[in-house]
């Protein structure tokens, strides 16, 4: 019974996720394809921090500035005319380069203090991309009067229409979701929500604490570079103004208001803060769109009153209790897994 | 070959000596107590072997190697693990989950491993499960595996540190009061339980406020007092001991 709900789940999910839109290209609705990639980019952008904000407890209030590191390096090759592929692999390396570079010093601290550290750092990127004029064209953006970002193209086929990139994104976001589950339930990601829980329980248990930390760190990043990779090429332009601190905010709220550690909670929370100003604006017209900080903040402040666990509050598995077999010890179980 | 030696350690907090020289050696198999009024630096002393803190001066050799400087996990992956004075589980985990992280360092599956579901990951995750059952089943909590830690009534959260303790395979075992808050059955069992611990071949530094528990469990008895080693005797001694008496008591008892 729970098969067949699972498997029906499954096929709706294909159906309103992969053949709709492919009906809706020549409807009035669709600009739905559109939001659909922009949220599509902003639930790669939301895993990846919640992997750092969720599962490891770190409250990063820069996580753009990553976001931008892959845009500009896709950017800055796609207008030499290197391949879409190598675009995205150099943009990731760059983010998670510089991801590692932060959080090597920055993750011995704690707490609040590596908020101001990543926010910093945030700020710090985006000024330099601001003023870095020969390399970025500062505040006019990439690319220049002459040049141009070609559109992304994978195995000879071209993206052209909104709707190939949010093909392309979907299937970004369902990897990102597999990866986020997969770690969820194995030795590295219990490693990770450890560290939450108690930081030096953790340690003191023979979990390397710094260690899992950098490579949650470096993890996001490659989420994050990914995601400006496809980003710059959709747009072919990209400007400093896309990556400001808010934007770190937004990523943030759409982590604790869908459930910190949740992934499915986190891929709901993105959804809300793309979908509910968008739907917000058609309602209530465009006055509106910029008093939605202003509605995150409220809605936030009454999460935190009445549901502080999130919209999709993550759960624990549960695992099979039968009783082990008196001769299978501890002792055997090691050396069972040195043999092996 | 000494199992562990601690050789003249000192720790300064703020000018004020919280371990004032203490040499302390545990041999194989031993249940050594370590007692002393409030104050005395028992748990610091613990905070000292397991990594926390760093010494001022001395050593601490174990198996023959020096670990104080190690990091915490290092010491931990050499053989030392621990419970805490107040319970310090992962809250949000389940009690399995709480046990399976004491696994981290026995195995070795990253990132990529995980990912594609290698056989071995997957032949590695069932050790890490078989072996966590087998250690709630010792402490019996086998049937509350699937509860949230923070939802365990106070005595199971106890016996809880002790499972996740054990999966990570020490030598030694330190005990940091681990019949605190506890009623006298519930002390029976538990002390029932450190005897099984030890016949496993583990040895075991144990904290403790109630004598009734030292007396029964300890080979040897260590006191401390102010930060300095008063007395180091089988437990009976130590009962005569004027010094202890002193330090418990105050002068005039003694």
């Amino acid at each position: 019974m729970r098969r067949t709900a699972k498997l029906a789940s499954w096929i709706v999910g294909f159906l309103i996720l992969g053949i709709l839109p492919y009906f809706l290209q020549s409807t009035r609705v669709a600009f739905l394809i559109r939001l659909g990639g922009i949220a599509g980019l902003y639930m790669l952008l939301a895993l990846g921090l919640n992997l750092v904000v969720g599962f490891v407890g770190l409250l990063d209030l820069g996580f753009m500035a990553f976001y931008a590191l892959g845009a500009y390096t896709a950017a800055l090759l796609a207008i030499q005319h290197v391949p879409f592929v190598v675009c995205v692999l150099a943009a990731i390396a760059v983010s998670v380069a510089a991801r590692l570079a932060v959080g090597f010093p920055a993750l011995r601290l704690r707490g609040d203090y590596l908020a101001i550290v990543t926010l910093g750092f945030g700020e710090v990127v985006r000024l330099v991309l601001n003023n870095w004029e020969s390399l970025t064209n500062g505040p006019k953006g990439l690319p220049r009067v002459d040049e141009s970002i070609p559109p992304a193209s994978l195995f000879g086929f071209v993206f052209t229409a909104n709707l190939h990139y949010y093909y392309l994104i979907v299937a970004c976001v369902a990897l990102a979701i597999w990866i986020c589950h997969r770690l969820d339930h194995s030795r590295v990601g219990r490693a990770w929500v450890a560290i939450r829980e108690d930081e030096v329980a953790a340690e003191l248990m023979g979990v390397e604490v710094t260690r899992q930390k950098l490579v949650a760190f470096g993890l996001s990043a490659v989420f994050a570079g990914l995601a400006g990779a496809i980003f710059v090429h959709w747009e072919s332009f990209v400007t400093p103004e896309s990556f400001t601190f808010w934007e770190s905010c937004l990523l943030v709220c759409a982590v604790v208001l869908g459930g910190m550690g949740s992934v499915t909670g986190v891929v709901l929370g993105a959804l809300c803060i793309v979908a509910v100003p968008e739907v917000l604006r058609d309602l209530l017209g465009t006055s509106f769109a910029n008093a939605r900080y202003l509605l995150f903040g409220i809605s936030l402040v009454l999460m935190a009153i009445y549901r502080p666990q999130g919209l999709w509050p993550s759960r624990r598995r549960s695992l099979e209790l039968h009783p082990v077999e008196p001769d299978e010890t501890i002792q055997d179980t090691l050396y069972d897994a040195e043999r092996k | 070959m000494g199992f562990l030696e601690a050789l003249s350690v000192t720790k300064v907090f703020g000018g004020i000596a919280a371990l004032d020289h203490v040499d302390l050696s545990i041999k194989e198999g031993e249940i050594l107590g370590l007692i002393g009024p409030n104050g005395a630096g028992k748990t610091t002393f613990f905070n000292v072997l397991t990594g926390l803190y760093k010494p001022e001066k001395g050593e601490i050799l174990f198996l023959d190697q020096r670990i104080h400087g190690l990091q915490p996990h290092e010491i931990a992956a050499l053989g030392i693990a621990r419970t805490f004075q107040n319970i310090r589980l992962f809250p949000n985990m389940t009690a399995m989950e709480n046990v399976m992280v004491g696994r981290h360092c026995r195995t070795r599956t990253e990132f990529f491993s995980t990912l594609l579901m290698t056989r071995a990951f997957k032949a590695e995750e069932q050790d890490i499960q078989r072996a966590a059952r087998e250690l709630l089943g010792l402490v019996g909590l086998l049937d509350r595996g699937n509860a949230l830690a923070k939802n365990l009534p106070y005595g199971e959260q106890r016996r809880l540190e002790i499972a996740r303790a054990l999966a990570v395979e020490p030598k030694l075992l330190l005990l940091d009061e681990p019949t605190a808050g506890m009623n006298p059955a519930e002390s029976r069992d538990l002390m029932q339980l450190v005897q099984r611990i030890r016949d496993r071949g583990i040895s075991i530094l144990l904290i403790e406020h109630q004598m009734r528990v030292v007396m029964n469990l300890c080979h040897r008895v260590v006191v401390l007092d102010y930060g300095e080693k008063i007395a180091d005797a089988a437990p009976a001694e130590i009962q005569k001991n004027p010094a202890v008496i002193e330090a418990y008591l105050g002068k005039t008892h003694a």
